[in-house]
């Protein structure tokens, strides 16, 4: 794992951007701590910060083909790069090194822009062509390792972390309130999004090129649920289940460092550390975050699975002056509003993670999508087929839904119903599955002065996919969750950027791009879909205890308005003061202030879900602010050891005839 | 009937005014949600000594002020003539 970062720049010369991508790399220097390259030519530089994972002694970046006409900046992992290495070995390709790196490169040089459909991996890179002066841009198919870019000077701009371009002399952050309100709405960016503007996010499964100022981006895979296997029996599918998940963890331990696993206490993360301890030589360290505040924990259930695998566990107790202290920094290091405060500890439980001396971890991220863990996919069943049902079934799925609300208790069911009755057409063009979440959204999008049609965007968004409109209304509920909630929150602020916070790198067995296409041949095939991830339960049932097989999906969470109304940081002021919501010229500052003053008032009971996310989305909007437009209170940057320099001008000078 | 005006602006976070009427579709602006739905219920239950039947609620969601205010006159009076 690693950052990347790059600028080409026709009208600046090549001892300026050493400069620049020096100071650029020392702002993702947390992604990287073991070392930094780059390379500069004219008009041109790029370099990678190293987390060294494979081959550690070998692999430094930018990594160079023998001819010195292609570098490549990578980050990431290519998890079946054995079988690759061997394929273009036998087409002749000589490799040096037994790192995923020069498999990347030698694959892109022999396939060129086809090499991506046989990557399964977790990747982005950067290759530049010496000759040509072109720069090709790539991201994995799900989004999870980040790209972001922008139009700069006449140039082009990338980075894993938009915070690289701080560095960058002339370069001004502003949040575009045209995208925060599409954010605001549907909880997360959309793929292309990031928040400020003129800043993109090369979207999951795209590769971009940058020709003599033309930039072009195309898809390599999209999201298709009729590529899977055609399987007959439950039985098949079980044993299918098993074998397709068992390879993804087998494929997702190569490493030459040790792999740990992070334990939530549900049975994904469980059925990961249950398979990872399968292929383990040595005991399996797991990793979590426990709650002081009872609400949140599930401490019993992680050490349940822990105990039954016989794992060396880690548990990191999560206190509300936790939460308070180190909100700022993890909004910092994930750079887009945030919904709720759930990153937060896990960026706490990365830091932790490291010092334990771990570098890379499996987690359970991913199961949910695949295999219909969510509610929202039987709320979706249920209001597709609310018109058809009798009222008794209405009723006591309604029931079923939600045991953990309240207002969908017995008491208040009939005013649910009539509720649901409301939602059971749909009334936003594609997006039937979400359109109760996107009630919340349209609350936070209230923040804003003129928030115009948060939904506008991502009614665009589905409207130019093809083939979106064919699938069934939970299929196009798990689009959406792998094209927004899964990498513009889970995977990302969630996810990879709080563990490269501090250096950890993620892997995610079920996002596997054979284990996808299994579970679209075998979801709502063998059941109804009320038992969530019913089928992934019975494939482990004997592995695992009952408890956790059983266990009914705890989304996690973490205290939210609660820990700040406790702990009443200062930087509060950001949220409560007239003079610093002035600051954000976007911002509906009264409609702010009211919100920030009940939500911190009122006892935790009073304060209703979508008041706890739009406080965050206020909160975390402000920090941003701060930190990103008005650069206050940033972190010292930090360059990781030189370890290459790769100058092409000095090169190609040494080339030239002399006299000329 | 300025109790459910006042219950609404307080709970909801909103000012009644020309740019927001009475007759704003509080689900649609995103003002109220089903958490927030069942509390007014709850509230005007208590407030006003009226029970909404299954059939009322199921039937249409009061989605407005005006509707809201409109519905609870109506049991009111009813009431008082029952």
């Amino acid at each position: 794992m690693c950052g990347i970062a790059g600028i080409l720049n026709p009208a600046s010369p090549s001892d300026a951007l050493g400069g620049n991508i020096r100071a650029m790399l020392a702002q993702i220097g947390h992604r990287g701590p073991d070392g930094a390259g780059y390379v500069v030519d004219d008009g041109f530089a790029m370099g990678t910060v190293r987390l060294a994972i494979l081959d550690p002694k070998a692999g430094a970046q930018p990594f160079g083909d023998p001819s010195g006409r292609y570098w490549l900046c990578y980050n990431g992992e290519i998890y079946n790069y054995l079988e690759l290495h061997r394929e273009l070995e036998a087409l002749g390709c000589r490799f040096s090194t037994n790192c995923d790196t020069e498999v990347v490169l030698n694959a892109w040089i022999t396939w060129g822009p086809d090499c991506l459909r046989r990557f399964n991996g977790g990747f982005a890179f950067a290759l530049y062509d010496s000759q040509t002066g072109d720069v090709f841009l790539a991201r994995d198919r799900f989004g999870k390792r980040p790209m972001f870019y922008a139009r700069h000077g006449g140039g082009l701009l990338f980075a894993s972390e938009m915070k690289a371009f701080l560095a960058l002399p002339g370069f001004a952050f502003e949040q575009d309130p045209e995208q925060l309100t599409s954010i605001l709405g549907q909880w997360t960016p959309l793929p292309h999004q990031s928040g400020f503007r003129g800043i993109e996010s090369l979207p999951m499964g795209q590769w971009l090129s940058f020709r003599s100022g033309a930039l072009k981006t195309e898809t390599y895979a999209s999201l298709r649920f009729d590529e899977g296997p055609e399987v007959l029996t439950e039985d098949d599918a079980l044993t299918l289940i098993r074998e397709r998940l068992t390879r993804s963890v087998e494929l997702r331990l190569r490493s030459d460092v040790e792999v740990g696993v992070y334990l939530s206490g549900g049975v994904d993360s469980a059925i990961v550390a249950a398979l990872a301890k399968d292929f383990s030589t040595k005991p399996l360290s797991t990793f979590s975050v426990e709650f002081e505040d009872a609400e949140f924990d599930e401490s019993s259930d992680q050490q349940l699975v822990s105990s039954h695998l016989g794992t060396r566990h880690c548990a990191q107790r999560i206190t509300h002056a936790d939460i308070a202290d180190t909100t700022p920094a993890a909004v910092y290091h994930a750079e887009v509003p945030a919904f709720r405060s759930a990153f937060v500890p896990m960026y706490i439980l990365s830091r932790r993670t490291k010092d334990e001396g771990i570098k890379v971890i499996l987690s359970g991220e991913g199961a949910d999508e695949a295999f219909l863990g969510y509610d929202l996919f039987k709320e979706t069943l249920l209001r597709a087929e609310w018109d058809r049902l009798p009222d008794d079934v209405r009723r006591s799925r309604l029931e079923q839904l939600y045991p953990h609300l309240s207002h969908y208790g017995p008491k208040d069911i009939a005013a649910v119903t009539g509720l649901y009755h409301q939602f059971s057409q749909e009334k936003m063009p594609g997006l039937f599955s979400h359109e109760l979440r996107f009630q919340n959204g349209q609350f936070s999008a209230r923040l804003l002065k003129d928030a115009g049609s948060p939904f506008a965007a991502i009614t665009d968004f589905v409207a130019a996919q093809d083939d979106y409109a064919g699938l069934s209304p939970v299929e196009k509920a798990q689009w959406l969750e792998y094209k927004t909630l899964l990498p513009g929150y889970l995977l990302s602020t969630q996810g990879e950027r709080m563990s490269l916070a501090h250096g950890v790198e993620n892997r995610c067995p079920f996002l596997d791009p054979d284990v996808f296409a299994l579970a679209t041949s075998v979801n709502l095939k063998f059941d109804d879909g009320f038992t969530e991830k019913r089928l992934l339960r019975e494939a482990f049932r004997s592995r695992l205890p009952e408890r956790i097989v059983d266990k009914r999906k705890f989304p996690y969470r973490a205290p939210d308005a609660a820990a700040f109304a406790a702990q009443r940081p200062g930087y509060l002021d950001l949220v409560l003061s007239e003079t610093e919501l002035a600051k954000l010229p976007y911002l509906n500052a009264k409609f702010a202030q009211r919100l920030a003053t009940k939500v911190l008032t009122k006892p935790a009971g009073e304060v209703s879900t979508k008041e706890n996310q739009t406080f965050l989305y206020l909160l975390s909007m402000s920090l941003l602010e701060r930190a990103f437009v008005r650069r206050e209170g940033l972190p010292q940057a930090n360059l990781p050891p030189l370890q290459k320099v790769i100058d092409l001008t000095e090169t190609k000078k040494s080339i030239l005839p002399t006299g000329t | 009937m300025s109790k459910i005006r006042d219950f609404v602006e307080e709970q909801f976070l909103i000012e009644f005014d020309e740019s927001f009427p009475e007759s704003s579709d509080l689900f649609k602006e995103g003002v109220m949600d089903s958490f927030g739905y069942i509390q007014l219920i709850r509230f005007l239950e208590q407030e006003f000594g009226i029970k909404f039947t299954e059939e009322e609620m199921t039937g249409g969601v009061m989605v407005s002020l005006s509707q809201i205010e409109q519905t609870v006159a109506r049991k009111v009076a009813d009431r008082t003539e029952s």
